[in-house]
């Protein structure tokens, strides 16, 4: 069961965290993030959807070493001051990490299980085209536990509109190979794409369930700006991608998968019993964590970021009385968030997973809570107040009458 | 400035349709006679109004005198007189041009004669000016400088032989416009020992020196400390600076007989300032104050409320710091069920509502809703009695109207041959009646029409445009009043009236506007958590509806490696995105669906 610490616990004892599905306790007196994400920036080819940073190259490109070992020199850095110390779940996405090939993934999980040494999850994010039997052995090698697969689609029709660089037979062949290697596979689906219908949606989830998968993680397409995609259909009504297609197809995932002994658990997660992903929830229950790599987003307690500014030189000092810090490397932006905002994030980002936030949480806001009931968005179950159908589907409603709570 | 000849003194104005290029052809004059230089004239330009920049249009009148050292050898003062270039200003153009001696008609080579082209030679005519005309844009490969000639002489009846070919943009020409304004214009006449007696063309407002009124002297002179008088309201005041702009402003001992210049008048009241209205000694007066003056009366009227209703005072604050510079904009205070309180403000025109309107957003920050705007109706009740209706909302029940007058415009429009049928079709949509029709040329045709205001001040002029593929030029003037079958009809969301949504029309476009506007609400009003009906209603008849479906999904689904600050971003783009609607019952509803009568597609 996840549980979010609450506001005032956070803001007197930074680093203290009950981390979720376990007991375990990290000492008050170290401080230390309690998950690792690293990121790895580079693709074959950027899909017509995504506006995250990754640059397109080939597994050849000299580029690649000297990024893993920039990032295996920083993850030392870190090690060495403590800071990966408690490090319990370790995430390596993209971009593509797979691009990387065989020696240099197994470099860099081999690094991240030496820094980081209680892990007790650790995932690879990869993509079917790139995930050869070298890189599987090299993941299970290096005590790799769960790989993520980007399969989005079991058409080819659909994968083609996407810009995918695989076929469906690719990915069910490399997600086979994957669970046969032992490891907790997970994959991502999209739906609300083009050339989708109700029919291929319920193929392609039906599809990865017969393959084996533990976790699936839906998504419904986002047109973003600046995409090639969006440039596509810039002057078209897209109403493969309304919103009542994405509502119909979110609905039908549920159905589909929890017929199939899945419990969505999160906004787009779905797992099998005691398949969670224990990494995403740090994301939804603010537990620290730290980004390494370009794109990487980090969110640190203050006792955490004074660590992180000894390694990480382009930080600035911290600002007095922020309880929690924001970053990436890339934009180099820190966001300084006093302990209200942080709470108010905390009862925004908890709403996200199933089980909701503790009711007591918004005692000081009975107006809210009522109002939130009211509207349908959310109900009491025990002690939690947990999104409804609604809530899941209306989240921004919900998130954002809890963000505004932010404002004193 | 050494005092110059009265006989050196050229007092002109500067006319054209819009885009025909005056603007440029201004900068260029002031730059042959070194007025400014080049890189000052890039930095006025931004100093000035930027509503007026970005629109390419002019809405103060303005005065800048110019040394020219002539071919002849003489050193000429010319006053170069701005005009507002829009018909919602005609007012305002005519006192200008009242100022002047002669104006330049500036005629586009590519475009050729235009509505306005016709109603501004008409005014300059009528002011008895003498024309210069010029051919501008000559630079560009479509220009037709033979045709425009032919035109204006067909079209104005003004001899074009001489008229000047120039470009505004290479400067080619500029130097025989000026020689032909030395000798075409003449110079002014009056009695320079006479009282004075100066016209008010406009007038603006100093943060320091209270209201500055830009004149011309037509008889006799004035002096600073002179005490004078304003002969409208028989208001006394002291001179206290007089000098000219050129175009900063430079103080002079005196303003002579057939000059132009500007007045610190140390009145703190712009209201006592008018445009229109004659200066003259508070001893010495003149006999008779210049001819034409009357108060501008406000045509198109529209709500103006705070989205937020505590920001009501710094509204009203707005619009009396607007009025300081824009003495023609009037309100009363207007509540509405859906919108609180606010103003029923009246404008000269539809752009003139527009440029308020952005200014305040503008200069003031406000986050406003203007209700879809309105004309002053005659409205006679059973009882006898006349009342002027300026707001729906006012409109009595049916069974105490005995009848509904509406103000009419004479309207004419200057089209090509080919979207005559065009133009007639919409004519008959929007109630207008075909009064005859001239050919001007081959490529032109006037139309002449009668059509209601409040039928143009809907989305007429650019559906002109459009059907039209632009090539269509309006021009209009007040006509009259006349009786119309009119209606209210009225809007409910989610089963309640919006008195802000209510709006009068004619009783056969009832079903019509009902039908276009319930759909284009629709489109406007985003989805919301329920669904929401929004019907049509005259009285308690529904005559039209369509429902905005309920929201399903609005949820950010994938998770950027826990980029939260991306999600968050989301969420407080969508709450500016609220803060900017207005709730009404449970419905948010957007700035923009009170003016959605304006976008209803007769199509």
């Amino acid at each position: 069961m996840s549980q979010i610490a609450s506001f005032g616990a956070k803001a007197t004892a930074p680093g203290v965290s009950v981390h979720s599905g376990s007991t375990l306790r990290v000492p008050i007196n170290k401080p230390s993030v309690k998950a690792l994400y690293i990121h790895v920036p580079f693709c074959a080819k950027k899909c017509a959807y995504c506006d995250f940073l990754s640059w397109p190259t080939s597994a050849s490109d000299p580029c690649l070493d000297s990024y893993v070992e920039a990032t295996v020199r920083e993850l030392h850095a870190l090690h060495d001051r403590g800071l990966l110390e408690g490090c319990r779940t370790a995430y390596i996405g993209g971009g593509t990490p797979t691009l990387l090939g065989g020696s240099r993934l197994g470099m860099l999980a081999g690094c991240v299980r030496g820094v980081a040494p209680s892990l007790t999850e650790f995932t690879c994010e990869a993509n079917p085209d790139s995930l050869t039997d070298d890189v599987l052995t090299a993941m299970v090698a290096s005590d790799v536990s769960r790989i993520s697969v980007g399969v989005q689609s079991l058409n080819d029709a659909e994968l083609m509109e996407l810009g995918r660089v695989h076929t469906a037979e690719q990915a069910k062949e490399r997600v086979a190979a994957a669970v046969s290697a032992g490891l907790d596979v997970s994959v991502d689906l999209m739906c609300a794409i083009p050339r989708q219908s109700d029919v291929s949606w319920a193929a392609s989830l039906r599809g990865v369930i017969d393959l084996g998968v533990c976790h699936i993680s839906v998504y419904p397409l986002t047109i973003e700006e600046g995409t090639p995609l969006y440039r596509r259909f810039e002057h078209d009504t897209c109403e493969w991608n309304d919103e009542d297609v994405q509502a119909r197809r979110m609905e039908m995932a549920e159905q589909v998968l929890t017929a199939c002994g899945f419990v969505r658990y999160e906004v787009a997660s779905y797992a099998r019993l005691g398949k969670r992903c224990e990494h995403n929830i740090a994301y939804w229950t603010g537990v620290p964590y730290l980004g390494v790599g370009k794109g990487a987003a980090s969110m640190l307690g203050p006792a955490e970021y004074d660590l992180a500014q000894q390694v990480l030189e382009w930080l600035p000092s911290r600002r007095p009385g922020a309880s929690r810090m924001r970053f990436t490397a890339y934009d180099g932006d820190v966001e300084f968030l006093t302990s209200r905002e942080a709470w108010a994030e905390d009862l925004m980002l908890g709403m996200r997973m199933t089980d909701g936030i503790e009711t007591r949480l918004l005692d000081g806001e009975p107006s809210v809570r009522a109002e939130l009931i009211c509207r349908g968005l959310v109900e009491e179950r025990g002690n939690r107040l947990v999104p409804t159908h609604e809530g899941w589907l209306l989240g921004n409603e919900l998130y954002g009458a809890l963000w505004a709570l932010a404002e004193p | 400035m050494n005092t110059t000849d009265t006989s050196l003194i050229r007092n002109f104005s500067i006319v054209a349709h819009i885009d025909h290029g005056k603007s440029t052809i201004s900068d260029r004059i002031l730059e042959l006679t070194h007025t400014v230089e080049q890189r000052d004239l890039y930095k006025q330009m931004l100093d000035s109004m930027d509503i007026e920049q970005e629109r390419g249009i002019t809405i103060k009148s303005n005065a800048v005198r110019v040394m020219y050292d002539a071919d002849d050898g003489n050193r000429y003062q010319f006053n170069l007189i701005d005009t507002p270039g829009h018909v919602d200003f005609t007012y305002e153009v005519s006192r200008s041009l009242a100022a002047c001696e002669g104006a330049v008609l500036v005629v586009d080579a590519t475009q050729g004669v235009e509505a306005q082209t016709v109603s501004n030679a008409l005014l300059a005519m009528n002011a008895n000016l003498e024309i210069v005309p010029a051919i501008n844009k000559i630079d560009l490969p479509s220009a037709e400088p033979e045709r425009v000639r032919e035109e204006i002489e067909e079209v104005l009846a003004i001899p074009a032989d001489d008229a000047v070919c120039v470009s505004g943009k290479t400067g080619e020409g500029i130097h025989d416009l000026l020689e032909s304004i030395c000798y075409l214009v003449p110079p002014p006449e009056g009695d320079a020992k006479a009282p004075l007696k100066a016209l008010i063309l406009d007038s603006y407002f100093d943060a320091y020196r209270g209201v500055v009124a830009m004149i011309r002297v037509f008889d006799g002179s004035v002096s600073a400390g002179d005490r004078l008088v304003m002969m409208a309201e028989d208001q006394p005041f002291l001179a206290e600076e007089v000098g000219v702009k050129r175009p900063l402003e430079q103080p002079l001992n005196m303003l002579a007989m057939g000059e132009v210049g500007y007045l610190v008048t140390g009145l703190k009241d712009p209201a006592l300032v008018r445009t229109g209205d004659t200066i003259t000694g508070e001893t010495r007066r003149c006999a008779e104050p210049c001819p034409g003056y009357h108060e501008a009366k406000p045509m198109v009227f529209t709500g103006i409320f705070p989205i937020d209703n505590k920001y009501y005072e710094n509204l009203r604050d707005a619009l009396e710091k607007l009025k300081v510079n824009d003495p023609s904009l009037t309100w009363t205070p207007e509540t509405s069920v859906a919108l609180g309180f606010g103003f029923r403000v009246g404008f000269l025109g539809l752009l003139h509502m527009e440029v308020v309107k952005e200014r305040l957003e503008r200069e003031f920050d406000m986050d406003l809703i203007a209700t879809s705007p309105s004309v002053d109706y005659h409205v006679y009740l059973t009882d006898g009695t006349m009342i002027e209706v300026t707001s729906p909302q006012d409109l009595p029940v049916p069974e105490k109207i005995e009848r509904i007058e509406e103000p009419y415009l004479k309207a004419t429009v200057i089209v090509p041959p080919d979207y005559v049928g065009a133009v007639m079709q919409l004519l008959v949509d929007h109630r207008g009646t075909s009064t005859d029709m001239v050919y001007l040329s081959e490529k032109s045709v006037e139309m002449h029409f009668d059509i209601p205001l409040a039928e143009l001040i809907l989305d007429f002029f650019d559906q002109l445009k459009s059907r039209t593929k632009g090539y269509a030029s309006l021009d209009y003037e007040f006509s009259g009043y006349a009786p119309s079958d009119l209606v209210k009809l009225d809007i409910l969301l989610a089963g309640e009236e919006v008195d802000a949504l209510s709006f009068i029309v004619h009783r056969d476009k009832a079903y019509q506007m009902g039908r276009g506007l319930c759909d284009k609400l629709k489109e406007i009003i985003p989805r919301q958590q329920f669904e929401v009906p929004i019907q049509g209603a005259i009285g308690n008849k529904i005559i039209s509806r369509s429902t905005v479906k309920a929201h399903r999904k609005d949820v950010l689904a994938k998770c950027y490696g826990g980029d939260i600050s991306r999600k968050r971003k989301l969420l407080e783009k969508q709450k500016e995105g609220k803060k900017r609607m207005k709730s009404i019952g449970r419905v948010d509803v957007p700035q923009e669906a009170f003016l959605a009568v304006l976008k209803v597609d007769d199509e």
